[in-house]
């Protein structure tokens, strides 16, 4: 029953928002009233405050079925004890004791598939039960998946709606819905200027100069934040990959409608669209990815499916690889190479007498597709560039949709299909992830822009995410999106609190000094900047970057004791997390230390109002605070209960020159070592910018001028956005004006061509028609007419005459025929 | 003495010139018309001898009794041809019509 | 009401319909207009009725109807639907339905129109149930001249251009289906079956119990080649479609609607009925033409809607771009060595083909819909002299956003499935040309989006008439709103379309296995003969 309890939990956490987005679109539309009414956003709150509490009274149910064993087996390593409640008390309050009792043995919950035709049970990490030995959950059940409906069936292929349950999608979904229902309170207070009937939008204007007076859109706003927030639930919940494909999109169009919120502005809708099909031509990449999966695996589901018996019915797409129990590489056909397409034993299916097998390199195809997905989806490099634009939209918008939720989906991606991709694979995540996270940092070094310094910081701590996974820091990288959607969420919103305070000033240079003026603002902004520099201990407690950050440096360190060549994967992070701390302590006092720059923003500055610090003041503790134990800490140890088996043991060089990917033991050896050199690398970034803009010691604006050419250069974003506008834009509007130019002149000039030719050919056969045939008949006729006339002269009218006619007629008629025949 | 057929188409024969030469020669209508009667006579009397003198039976005399009769009619409708001609052109000289002229 | 009289009902309905029309006074606009709203509506009822009483189950014809029509030459009234007409004869009448709301905007000879729309939707039904190849041939001859004059009175600027273009490209298709019906009928014998296209399939797998003699392999390839140019001129493909930009462009809205909605379905159709089950040979040696096409026209539509600045125009190259889909679903059928690989892809592509069809018809019915109404208020279609509807008329904008994101192929709505299923089942039969059409997603998303941005969103309208543009009316919005609709509905419920055909398609695969077989084995047979000698 533990499967349908949690399913019916996180549908409903899933379709309540959906259902709060129909009403508030046709209730929106169709009241008296809707420019004035917060009944909208009230609605949008309710729906998501609803979905955090299923999704925490979901998360009890699970833990509670399995005994919180997942907590419960660091226990042995003697790390705190009661860590697993204490989190559930933090977050989830009383749920957590009411619920206990529930507790029940695994195997009930396995038997609970014998109700229900489409329960699934899925051993914990894909039939690799032999590393779990020292794990409780070895003989537990931690994952269950199932169908919700079928899309369609052909033959034996089935595509469907599923939904796949384990400790990250439930992680996932409590961080969703906690910091979206948040931010849906934060967006109360920012778009209330969107309560009226005349909304006059300063920064678009009209061909005669002025500005744009629109209706407010506060209900429409908050339709298409709930709309982003079922599609969003959807993805986390999806449970074959295909569906994540759906609510992919879905999330990408929520993130077109709300970067483009304010249409009238061209910048918006220039950014709108280009964020759409930046993520298209990452789905381009992830189709390709879903069509080698579905052509050789003919699923799509990461679970197996069972039925009423309890027997596998069909296998899902993380049993049909296996791996070696030794190397941790994927079993392959002896003579070719080919990865061989397993049951759940590890023994390969048969086809048509055949072992069933995909190519290596298909495999690598289909993981770098799917990749190709997750970098667009998370702004990684090369299609980093949407996401600074898409700071177009909202503040609130940019907290939950773009740092929190949505372009961590790329990363959750990665991790939840991190079973099936191979190390060339994870090689390129890694080396994606290390330029991206260098790339953003440099950019964001220059950034003035509040919102842009910010946007900058998300791609790159992203990239720092997709390099946890890439050195096989599974742990690590989702550890880091956890803590990361906490403090950027918080740093956004308290960006739009400055916004919101200066009037929608979003330059940092206009501001300065608004630590007195904007205290809740200023203080947990430095929360937020403390948590993603990493740094550790106040009053004892580290804040949650150090220990998420700390987690990937030192899975970088490690791979990079294993690999020496690829050394950049761990100096590159190093050095970024310096330049992290420098950029975001700039920003911090640039914003909120020193002196006003511009008396006019600092005169009309003000606190924002509580509906907007409340929220502020509830992330910032979880910025602070939820990763609180590090790696043996209840968040760290939840993500990673049902993380893949393999990672446990490392894996060996399958080749000569092939990667080691190291194991946890290896990982912990080189934990301090990391921990330390990371430490350095923040406080020294911190420090040059507490020198640069703290105190007035070095003159920056000479120091710009000095290197103006390197500033430029990044000023301009590496001119990314101008080498794409050359290379892909302006071609295809080329490409594409030759396409309609030769459509209209080439075929339609073949077509009247032979239209012309028709009418020459005819023309020629009305000259044939009117000459030959015709003037034929016409000789005829004129010549008996002619004839005729001459035999005139012989009718004269005289009767006398006609009668002698005929009598010599007569006459002559007897002469003939006398001499014809005579006789 | 019987007359032979040779005797009966002799007088035929004479009737018919005499008519043809009649309608050839007289410019008034009614000679025409008499010249016509005359010819018209001459067959009668060929057809009577013929039917007597083979094995035609009756077919003769019923031919000329038609040709009779037909000979009536038409005087009756050419001396209409004839009164009307007057009444246009104060004449029967039929060489004063010309209106047949192709 | 028996099974059989529903489909003559359906099909003549409106003839009967255009025939009252006609003792109408031809000053009594509206009573002309309800009249014929009526007779759209009563079709569309009746479709529902044989849609409640269609058996999911069985795979071959239902409702067959056979009546001898001139006895001499064997041609029959033969009608029937299956899991494969089904959705298509639904669409029909629903898009009939609509584009005769959206015919209001119609502003002279009210009467000539709405009688040439009635007949025009008797020859659509014709061709959809009609099983006798000569009877087919008859309506699709049929539909044409309606079609000719809706367009050449009732269009626009350069309608006369438009409608003959329209009128001789069918006709050049319709000249060589003719052909092919002929090379079927004597190469069948002749015999009272030879125009039976249900038993000229059958023999063409060779289990037909009454048509013993067929076309050789080789001149199965003949035949295939002269209908599928056919049937590509209506779909249309490329390089075949020159037809469609100016058609549309010139066409009145409500008959864009149709042209779109349900013309361009009878190409893919004539593709499933005929030239596919008579020709199984042909179908295979041409598979990959027939997939390379699709691929082509789905990039070059998607690239020359790009450029275009006629609003029109740019959805008319969309429907380029997504009756690529079709081709390319119907095509993927993988042979290596003689026997069919992995057909359960082929299955799902012609599924997704299907299903393409269906949502394309609401979706650019749709779309063609929302320029219509614009259209009717401002009187011009560049796309550059739009801007700022979305605050003008934020009703409508909303719902053509909608309808242009089904267009667009994004989840939850109905364009998705039809082109994900298909370009999901490609791989398998081609790597390279699956690539290729999945690039067509950045192109699609490309043109789409620009277009929703240059004419919806922005901070004014920058076109003439600006004092003409109204909300949107109840009239227009419940059109729009009705596919919308539908278009959400397909798109979370696929499963509506595809149970209705699962049992049919799933029996074409397997008699187009057969039918492969059958004549491979006979041109093994032959070299084998030569060999000997």
């Amino acid at each position: 029953m533990v499967g349908e309890t949690l399913r019916n939990y996180l549908m409903i956490a899933w379709l309540l928002p959906l259902a709060g987005f129909v009403v508030e679109i046709f209730f929106g539309f169709y009241s008296k009233n809707p420019r004035h009414s917060k009944a909208a956003a009230w609605c949008a709150v309710g729906c998501i405050g609803a979905g955090f509490l299923c999704s925490c009274a979901a998360l009890v149910t699970w833990g509670n079925a399995n005994d919180w064993c997942a907590l419960e087996h660091h226990d042995s390593h003697g790390e705190h004890a009661d860590a697993g409640h204490e989190t559930a008390g933090h977050e989830h309050g009383e749920h957590a004791a009411g619920d206990h009792h529930v507790a029940e043995p695994a195997h009930n919950a396995a038997a609970a598939g014998e109700d229900h035709g489409h329960e699934h049970a899925v051993a914990a990490a894909s039939g690799d039960a032999a590393d779990h030995d020292d794990h409780a959950s070895g003989s537990q059940q931690t994952t269950y998946s199932g169908v919700l409906y079928t899309l369609g069936k052909f033959g034996s292929l089935e595509l469907s709606l599923d939904y796949y349950i384990d400790s990250l999608t439930l992680v996932m979904f409590t961080m969703v819905t906690l910091i979206a229902t948040c931010i849906h309170l934060f967006a109360m207070g920012y778009m209330s200027e969107e309560l009226t009937d005349e909304y006059v939008d300063h920064q678009a204007h009209t061909s005669d100069g002025k500005h744009v007076h629109r209706p407010g859109r506060f209900y429409r706003f908050f339709a298409f934040l709930s709309l982003f927030c079922f599609a969003m639930l959807g993805l986390v919940l999806a449970g074959n990959i295909f569906q994540v494909f759906i609510f992919w999109e879905l999330v990408g169009i929520c993130s077109f409608l709300l970067i483009g919120f304010y249409t009238e502005r061209k910048s918006a809708s220039n950014a709108a669209n280009k964020a759409f099909i930046m993520n298209r031509v990452g789905d381009f990449g992830f189709l390709i990815g879903l069509m080698v999966l579905w052509t050789f695996f003919g699923t799509f589901r990461f679970g197996d499916t069972t039925n009423a018996e309890g027997v596998v019915a069909e296998q899902g797409l993380f049993s049909m690889v296996h791996r070696d129990e030794a190397t941790g590489n994927f079993l392959t056909e002896p003579i070719t190479g080919d990865v061989l397409i397993t049951d759940n034993h590890g023994h390969a299916l048969q086809q048509d007498g055949q072992n069933r097998s995909i190519p290596y390199y298909l495999l690598v195809v289909a993981g770098l597709g799917v990749f190709a997905g997750c970098v667009g989806k998370s702004a990684q490099f090369p299609l980093q560039t949407w996401l600074p634009d898409a700071m177009e939209g909202p503040t609130p918008v940019s907290a939950l949709v773009h740092s929190a939720t949505m372009v961590a989906a790329g990363v959750y991606l990665t991790g939840r299909f991190f079973p099936m991709f191979v190390q060339e694979v994870l090689l390129t995540i890694a080396y994606i992830g290390c330029i991206t996270l260098f790339v953003a940092a440099t950019i964001a070094v220059v950034a003035t822009d509040i919102k842009k310094v910010l946007a900058y910081s998300t791609i790159s701590q992203l990239g720092y995410m997709m390099l946890g996974l890439g050195v096989f820091g599974w742990g690590a990288g989702l550890f880091h999106l956890i803590t990361h959607a906490f403090f950027k969420s918080l740093m956004f919103l308290c960006s739009g609190s400055v916004i919101h305070g200066c009037h929608h000033e979003q330059e940092m240079p206009k501001m300065g000094g608004l630590l007195k003026k904007m205290p809740i603002t200023a203080i947990t902004m430095l929360v937020g900047v403390c948590a993603i520099a990493g740094f550790p201990m106040l009053f004892g407690l580290h804040f949650s970057g150090f220990h998420s950050k700390d987690a990937i440096v030192a899975s970088a360190l490690a791979f990079m004791k294993a690999n020496p060549s690829h050394f950049l994967l761990f100096f590159i992070p190093l050095l970024t997390a310096g330049i992290t701390a420098f950029y975001m302590f700039r920003l911090w006092f640039y914003t909120f230390w020193g002196t006003p720059r511009d008396h006019h923003v600092h005169e009309h500055a003000h606190e924002s109002p509580w509906i907007m610090t409340v929220p502020l003041l509830i992330l910032a503790p979880l910025a602070w605070l939820c990763a609180y134990g590090g790696e043996s800490g209840p968040l760290y140890l939840m993500l990673t209960g049902d993380a893949p088996s393999h990672l446990a043991n490392g894996v060996a060089a399958a080749t000569e020159g092939g990667l080691v990917m190291p194991g946890h033991e290896a990982v912990h050896a080189v934990h301090i070592q990391a921990g330390l050199l990371a430490l350095a690398a923040a406080f020294s970034g911190a420090l040059i910018a507490y020198i640069l803009y703290g105190t007035n010691l070095v003159n920056v604006e000479q120091m710009k001028n000095q290197l103006s050419g390197i500033h430029g250069f990044l000023a301009n974003k590496w001119h990314f956005d101008d080498l794409y506008d050359a290379l892909f834009m302006k071609p295809a509007h080329k490409v594409a004006a030759f396409c309609a130019w030769f459509d209209k002149t080439v075929f339609d000039s073949i077509l009247h061509g032979s239209a012309k030719l028709v009418v020459l050919v005819s023309q020629w056969d009305r000259i044939f028609d009117e000459k030959v045939v015709d003037g034929f008949v016409n000789l005829l006729g004129t010549s008996t007419q002619s004839v005729g006339r001459s035999f005139k002269v012989v009718q004269t009218g005289r009767l006398r005459q006609y009668v002698m006619f005929i009598v010599l007629g007569v006459v002559a008629l007897f002469a003939v025929v006398f001499t014809t025949f005579p006789g | 003495m019987q007359p032979s057929l040779s005797n009966y188409l002799l007088v035929g024969a004479v009737l018919f010139v005499c008519g043809v030469i009649c309608m050839a020669t007289k410019r008034n209508g009614i000679g025409v018309l008499m010249g016509v009667e005359l010819v018209l006579n001459g067959a009668n009397i060929n057809f009577v001898a013929f039917s007597k003198f083979t094995a035609l039976g009756l077919d003769g005399q019923v031919f000329s009794l038609f040709v009779i009769v037909l000979a009536a009619a038409e005087a009756a409708v050419a001396l209409a041809i004839a009164l009307n001609f007057y009444n246009n052109h104060l004449t029967i000289d039929v060489d004063r019509g010309n209106k047949l002229k192709g | 009401m028996t099974p059989e009289f529903l489909l003559t009902a359906i099909i003549f309905l409106p003839a009967i319909g255009a025939l009252v029309l006609s003792i109408i006074d031809g000053k009594a606009v509206d009573a002309i207009r309800f009249m014929s709203l009526g007779v759209t509506i009563a079709t569309f009822v009746l479709t529902l009725m044989l849609w409640m009483q269609f058996d999911y189950e069985t795979a071959g014809i239902q409702f067959e109807v056979s009546k001898a029509w001139i006895p001499n030459w064997n041609i029959f009234y033969r009608l029937g639907v299956d899991g494969i007409s089904l959705p298509l004869v639904v669409l029909t009448s629903l898009v009939s339905m609509l584009s005769c709301v959206a015919s209001w905007s119609i502003n002279k000879l009210h009467k000539g129109y709405f009688m040439l729309f009635l007949l025009l939707e008797t020859g659509m039904m014709g061709v959809f149930l009609s099983l006798d190849f000569f009877l087919f041939f008859v309506f699709w001859e049929v539909m044409l001249l309606p079609m000719y004059f809706l367009i050449g009175v009732w269009g626009g600027p350069r309608k006369e251009y438009a409608a003959l273009k329209f009128f001789l490209y069918t006709l050049a298709g319709g000249v060589l289906m003719l052909i092919a019906m002929l090379m079927f009928y004597f190469n069948s014998g002749g015999t009272e079956h030879s125009f039976n296209l249900i038993e000229l399939a059958k023999a063409a797998s060779g289990t037909s119990d009454h048509i013993t003699g067929f076309l050789s392999p080789s001149m199965q390839i003949t035949a295939f080649v002269l209908l599928f140019i056919g049937f590509a001129i209506k779909l249309p493909a490329f390089p075949v479609h020159t037809w469609l930009p100016d058609a549309h462009v010139e066409a009145p809205t409500p008959i864009s609607m149709i042209l779109a909605g349900v013309l361009l379905k009878l190409g893919g159709y004539g593709i499933i009925r005929i030239a596919f089950p008579l020709c199984p040979y042909g179908a295979a040696y041409a598979a990959y033409a027939l997939v390379a096409i699709g691929v082509i026209s789905i990039i070059y539509g998607a690239l020359a809607a790009l450029a275009q600045t006629d609003f029109k125009r740019l959805v008319a190259y969309s429907s380029v771009s997504h009756m690529g889909y079709v081709l390319i679903g119907l095509g993927v059928w993988k042979i290596t060595e003689g026997t069919t690989v992995n057909s359960d892809m082929w299955l799902m592509g012609i599924n997704g083909a299907m299903f393409q069809m269906v949502a394309h018809g609401i979706s650019s019915a749709g779309m063609f819909f929302m320029v219509g109404v614009i259209y009717d208020r401002v009187h011009h279609r560049d796309l550059n002299k739009f801007g700022g509807l979305m605050g003008l008329m934020p009703l409508y904008s909303g719902l053509a956003a909608g309808l242009f994101f089904a267009g667009l192929g994004l989840p939850g709505l109905c364009g998705f499935i039809g082109e994900i299923f298909v370009v999901l089942s490609t791989w398998n039969y081609s790597p390279l040309l699956a690539i290729i059409a999945a690039s067509g997603v950045i192109l699609t998303a490309g043109y789409i989006l620009w277009a929703l941005q240059r004419v919806y969103l922005g901070a004014e309208y920058k076109g003439p008439h600006k004092e003409d543009i109204t909300r949107m009316n109840a009239r227009e919005a419940s059109v729009a709103i009705v596919l919308l609709a539908i278009a959400i509905v397909l798109g979370v419920f696929p499963g509506i379309i595809f149970d209705m055909m699962h049992a049919s398609t799933s029996a074409l695969v397997e008699s187009m296995k057969l039918g492969y077989q059958h004549a491979a084995d006979l041109v093994k047979a032959a070299a084998d003969t030569q060999a000997m000698r």
